[in-house]
């Protein structure tokens, strides 16, 4: 992964974001490998998030894009209550930085905000992002994208797309 | 208000039983439950895996009212209300953590595992008129507080009924949680907490809604089908997604007190988490009790404020009033202490599957909810109904195939979509909300 610019990287995860935001559902699962990983811990108190998906709650842990294939399949059936009217999103990511870089792989960590409109009008939320990215065929694709929310009472559902 | 008031919220005659929307927005009910019933009656605070090492603490409310537990060092537990005997401000500032002694950020004055004031700051000089004053400055307890089988339930009415006669029939539900290990439950790690934008007895009734399954929670059914189809699922990995097209048998009890409980047959019972157990349940328990911890999925709903639920995962739910039109609701996983890792790994993707407002189903009832909310401020449509199951609810256990515990519920349906339930809850909504 040593030949990928920081511009390209930045590039490369502002679109998957785009995705989400235009629910453009069958690119964004394009975005990642098979055997992916879409991670949003849970908090155990005010100061620590959940560590060990084997034995801790997390709000989301998706192993395998099958179950990215699961959330997009129950938007798209139309019956989800929380789902009809969908809401609009808008993801902005800032302070993208790589934290690790291997041949094989490379870490990079960013912070978000993503403004959404619906049922419940305007809401915030933010966190960081830490994604783990390889290269399949010189194109970099996510192996795990890990969500921290630093919101802890949630208002309205929380899917792929609002974090 | 008058109790005629409250007596015409409800219309029980007739075959009809009709519940007026405004209790789920009128200010004034919501003060008489916050008085009767929340800060009046029995609360589940936590399971004792929660406040597990002497100097444990975790904090939470009663009603309004802010309190915190704590474990002694001798292993018993006290429970305050989290407020300094002084000034009043919260002595715990963190939801749980550990601590010996008890600090007053705002004027230093210190209290042990007892409640007792240990330090009032600058005594010496403060020129008190009372000598005894920090004999006289402990913090206030919670007025009663007791643990049924690692469930710890508190009051601040000190006149309030035994727990074991509040619990009544519900025990012998929470016994099957309870024996699913020999070693007891534990609360897992991690939790979520949303706001729901709408009454807490929204919540109260939709977590023992067996009819709104079918229709919420049939995509989630399909989705899961879905994904079992394309990955060949089988095992602990498959989930229960006949229970919720209804294509098993299921039932509903008035427990009394305000209690309520549906179930059904699991559709899958390999796929549960506790399936490896199944000879040492069948050997140590009967064989009602085996079927109901082995076969049977339960929502149990404790008035006022906690679920316990054995379905897909096992889940701790509670909800805290915070204003007619606003309820938090905390989710938590418990499960039984020492189990497989296989089997703990799938009890939490079941759990976030389905529970959490992140997940595929608790996200959908959040959204229903929220639209009763909206639809019952239309004031001119005013009634709830209530109907369905009333031709066929039976007294106490009959026609029941596996009685269990020794404490008849107060009524039956054989369907877990009949409403029936509500009468229950109601009744005793309205007996304690028009006490003075």
């Amino acid at each position: 992964m040593n030949n990928f610019t920081l511009d390209q990287i930045s590039e490369f995860i502002y679109k998957e974001a785009e995705c989400l935001d235009e629910k453009s559902w069958t690119q964004w699962l394009d975005f990642y490998i098979d055997d992916c990983v879409f991670w949003a811990p849970a908090w155990i108190n005010e100061s620590t998030y959940t560590s060990n998906p084997e034995e801790e709650l997390n709000l989301l842990y998706l192993k395998g894009k099958q179950h990215l294939v699961d959330r997009i399949y129950r938007i798209e059936t139309g019956d989800s209550f929380a789902s009809v009217p969908m809401d609009r999103t808008t993801h902005l990511i800032t302070n993208i930085r790589v934290n690790a870089r291997s041949n094989q792989q490379i870490s990079v960590k960013s912070n978000w905000l993503v403004h959404s409109y619906g049922m419940r009008e305007s809401q915030n939320r933010g966190g960081f992002y830490e994604f783990q990215l390889v290269s399949v065929n010189d194109q970099i694709k996510i192996l795990q994208k890990k969500i921290i929310l630093i919101d802890d009472k949630l208002v309205g559902p929380i899917d792929i797309f609002h974090i | 208000m008058s109790p005629e008031i409250f007596n015409n919220l409800i219309v029980n005659k007739d075959s009809k039983f009709l519940v007026d929307r405004s209790v789920y927005s009128d200010q004034k009910i919501f003060d008489l439950e916050i008085k009767n019933i929340f800060e009046s009656t029995w609360n589940y605070i936590a399971h004792e895996s929660q406040v597990k090492n002497p100097g444990d603490y975790f904090s939470t409310h009663i009603g309004r009212q802010p309190i915190f537990l704590l474990k002694k060092s001798d292993g018993s537990i006290n429970a305050f209300l989290n407020a300094c005997s002084h000034r009043g401000s919260t002595l715990v500032p963190f939801e749980s953590g550990n601590s010996k002694a008890f600090r007053c950020r705002f004027h230093g004055w210190t209290f042990n595992s007892d409640g007792k004031c240990l330090v009032i700051k600058n005594e010496e000089s403060g020129a008190y008129l009372d000598a005894e004053i920090k004999n006289k400055s402990s913090l206030t307890p919670v007025s009663r507080l007791e643990n049924y089988r690692g469930f710890i339930f508190a009051s601040l009415n000190s006149d309030v009924s035994e727990l074991d006669d509040w619990l009544c029939g519900t025990k012998s539900w929470i016994d099957c949680l309870v024996d699913q290990s020999p070693k007891g439950l534990e609360i897992i790690n991690g939790q979520s907490t949303y706001r729901l934008y709408g009454n807490w007895k929204l919540q109260a009734e939709n977590g023992v809604d067996g009819y709104h399954v079918s229709t919420v929670h049939k995509v989630f059914a399909n989705t899961i089908s879905n994904r079992e189809a394309k990955l060949n699922l089988n095992g602990l990995k498959e989930t229960e997604a006949g229970r919720i097209t209804g294509q098993v048998l299921s039932g509903s009890y008035g427990f009394g007190n305000g209690h309520m409980g549906i179930w059904t047959e699991r559709s899958k019972p390999t796929a549960h988490p506790i399936w490896d157990q199944k000879e040492r349940i069948e050997n140590s328990y009967s064989k009602a009790q085996a079927h109901w911890m082995l076969h049977r999925t339960r929502n149990l709903y404790l008035f006022p404020n906690v679920f316990i639920m054995d379905n897909p995962s096992t889940q701790i739910r509670t909800m805290r009033p915070i204003s007619p039109d606003m309820c938090d609701v905390t989710v938590r996983c418990i499960a039984p202490v020492g189990e497989a890792k296989e089997a703990r790994s799938a009890r939490i993707r079941k759990f976030e599957d389905f529970y959490l407002t992140s997940g595929m189903a608790t996200s959908d009832d959040l959204a229903a909810l929220e639209a009763v909310h909206t639809g019952s401020q239309a004031k001119n449509a005013k009634w709830n109904h209530f109907a369905r199951g009333a031709s066929e609810t039976l007294n106490g256990f009959e026609g029941e195939d596996y009685p269990l515990g020794d404490i008849p519920p107060k009524m039956t349906t054989k369907n877990w979509d009949h409403e029936s339930i509500y009468k229950g809850f109601y009744d005793t909504w309205q007996k304690l909300i028009s006490k003075d």
